[in-house]
């Protein structure tokens, strides 16, 4: 026979190839004859592969079972879907363990928080023209005229002041979280000084006896919203933590297995925010609720978020997972 | 397909076998996120005016318009990194533009993108915008080794072509290919090459080339294949087929 080896291969081959391609395009659930004779013809396919990359190294044949093998080996080892009940389980006992494992990067940008809204109020306090510098001219204009800027928020249709708080809540959980990548100064630079904007404004009202006023609209949201901006700025920090000191990995390896955490540490207090937005723009600006009432409401909710973040994921199970994770992850390299 | 200089992801699977992925370029991929970015535009207008329209014929439901503008538009904020996880996590790593494009994400192991590395790599597609138009993401596309945004970093992802080659080339018809010295494998190469870009060549570049390759796969003897169409119709036959 004088026709070329490369020429046989393809020609004695490419029907099983080209079966696979179509199997792996057909959507739809897979029977279980569909499935094994999948799992033959991958097999078959990678044997191809290995026998091609031997005996004709550079070639289109070579290429196309590259991109075949890829594909199904894609299909083929698919991770688990996420349902339903692993969500339940990602609220029931991951989330809580991992804020708890976090707990540092927690309680960091808590104080950072803190530190910038006690900052803030005491440049105000002692010096109520330290306003001009961290309050913005707007509000100091209404706290000065006796009236609250955020009166205003009921003359727009409250539904739509809702949606615009949380954008722009969401604008500040992700930029909280993505400035970590900035060797973490995103994280403490937005704490600080979103903590020194609020001390200044609330040092502000006082010195315009306007505080009570204010304090009544911010109870009720207020305590929530503080705490999702302190999850969010935790994630960022273990960001830029993993950046500064990725420790035996390199950076991008560190990046990648602390990411992980980072993203569902801030992830899993979004839906808080939507909740929050809605009674900011509900709830806050109204005056059917007096103001005792908001702040109670306000305080428990805050206080039913971290009973729950603090105490429930029981700490053993917790842990045990998280071990189970890192035995798994170990297994993950060791084979690659 | 892959020119020489393209980086590769190299991946053995749990049969031992080592493939070599070839990284999808820059240009592919901003290719791709226009297709997406402005299927997604398009489908949020749709919806938009769909649901203004449906709400101004039932005036009934006018008291529940507030509340759905005030949902769409924080749903706007939120699509598109709900459809690109939703799109990733569902098509086996791809988006429609990406399909569109042939390229799709996969793990650095070689594993298909499953919900957190999508949710992770699309998350901080805001921190690759920074500071306008994905500057920060290009730069590190270009600074880094595998074309990886930092989204990708992060998720421990990247963006693999994923083409379709065409192998009709080397079928052929037996009979008509079982005369002359058999040929290499890199022999069949060039000549399924030069009859599958031909009709890109211009006149005499083409018949010079054709002239040279019946030189030299056919041997001596091959000196009657200095007229062009000769030339040509040789390597054909030589190939298997008629010409295309």
């Amino acid at each position: 026979m004088n026709r070329s080896a490369l020429q046989r291969f393809v020609r004695g081959r490419k029907s099983g190839w080209d079966e696979l391609e179509q199997l792996l395009a057909a959507p739809g659930r897979r029977t279980l004859g569909q499935l094994e004779h999948l799992d033959r013809l991958y097999r078959r396919a990678s044997s191809d592969l290995a026998s091609a990359q031997a005996r004709f190294p550079g070639t289109d044949v070579e290429r196309h079972l590259t991109q075949l093998v890829g594909r199904a080996l894609g299909t083929i080892y698919r991770p688990a879907r996420a349902s339903p009940g692993a969500l339940r389980a990602f609220y029931a006992h991951a989330y809580p363990a991992l804020v708890q494992r976090e707990g540092r990067y927690v309680l960091a940008a808590a104080l950072l928080l803190m530190c910038g809204m006690g900052l803030g109020a005491g440049v105000v306090a002692a010096e109520p023209r330290g306003a001009e510098l961290l309050v913005p001219a707007a509000i100091r204009a209404s706290l000065e005229a006796h009236e609250l800027w955020t009166d205003s928020l009921l003359a727009v249709a409250p539904e739509s002041a809702s949606a615009s708080i949380a954008t722009n809540n969401l604008a500040v959980l992700g930029s909280l979280f993505a400035g970590g990548l900035l060797l973490g100064l995103g994280p403490v630079a937005l704490l600080t000084f979103n903590g020194a904007h609020l001390g200044a404004v609330l040092a502000c009202a006082h010195h315009h006896g306007m505080l009570g006023a204010l304090l009544g609209f911010v109870a009720a949201h207020g305590p929530v919203e503080l705490s999702v901006l302190v999850l969010a700025g935790a994630a960022g920090l273990v960001l830029g933590h993993a950046v500064l000191e990725p420790g035996e990995w390199s950076r991008a390896e560190a990046l990648r297995r602390r990411g992980r955490d980072a993203v569902l540490l801030a992830l899993g207090a979004a839906p808080a925010l939507a909740a929050i937005a809605v009674l900011e723009g509900y709830v806050s600006p109204g005056t059917w609720l007096p103001a005792g009432l908001k702040a109670a409401l306000g305080l428990a909710l805050a206080a039913a978020g971290w009973s729950y973040l603090l105490r429930s994921g029981a700490p053993s199970a917790g842990s045990a997972r998280a071990r189970d994770a890192r035995a798994l992850s170990r297994s993950d390299n060791t084979a690659s | 397909m892959a020119a020489h200089d393209t980086q590769h992801l190299f991946v053995t699977t749990p049969e031992r076998v080592t493939l070599s992925l070839p990284v999808a370029g820059v240009g592919h991929r901003v290719l791709a996120w226009f297709v997406d970015a402005s299927l997604l535009f398009l489908g949020w207008c749709t919806l938009y005016f769909a649901a203004s329209l449906a709400l101004d014929v039932l005036q009934w439901l006018r008291a529940l318009e507030g509340l759905l503008r005030a949902l769409l538009l924080a749903g706007a904020f939120s699509a598109q990194w709900a459809a690109w996880t939703a799109c990733e996590v569902l098509m086996g790593g791809q988006t429609p533009g990406k399909r569109l494009l042939g390229i799709r994400v996969t793990r650095r192991d070689g594993g298909p993108v499953g919900f957190t590395e999508s949710a992770v790599r699309n998350l901080l597609r805001v921190v690759d915008f920074l500071p306008l138009g994905y500057a920060g993401g290009l730069l590190a596309m270009l600074l880094g080794g595998e074309a990886r945004r930092l989204g990708d970093l992060v998720a421990g992802t990247l963006v693999v072509q994923d083409g379709r080659v065409d192998l009709s080339g080397y079928l052929g018809d037996p009979a008509a290919a079982a005369t002359g010295r058999p040929l290499s494998p890199a022999e069949w190469e060039l000549l399924v090459h030069f009859r599958a870009r031909r009709a890109w060549m211009d006149s005499p570049a083409r018949e010079a080339l054709a002239a040279r390759l019946a030189r030299h796969l056919l041997g001596p003897g091959g000196e009657r294949v200095e007229d062009p169409g000769v030339a040509e119709s040789a390597l054909d036959a030589l190939a298997g087929r008629d010409a295309p």
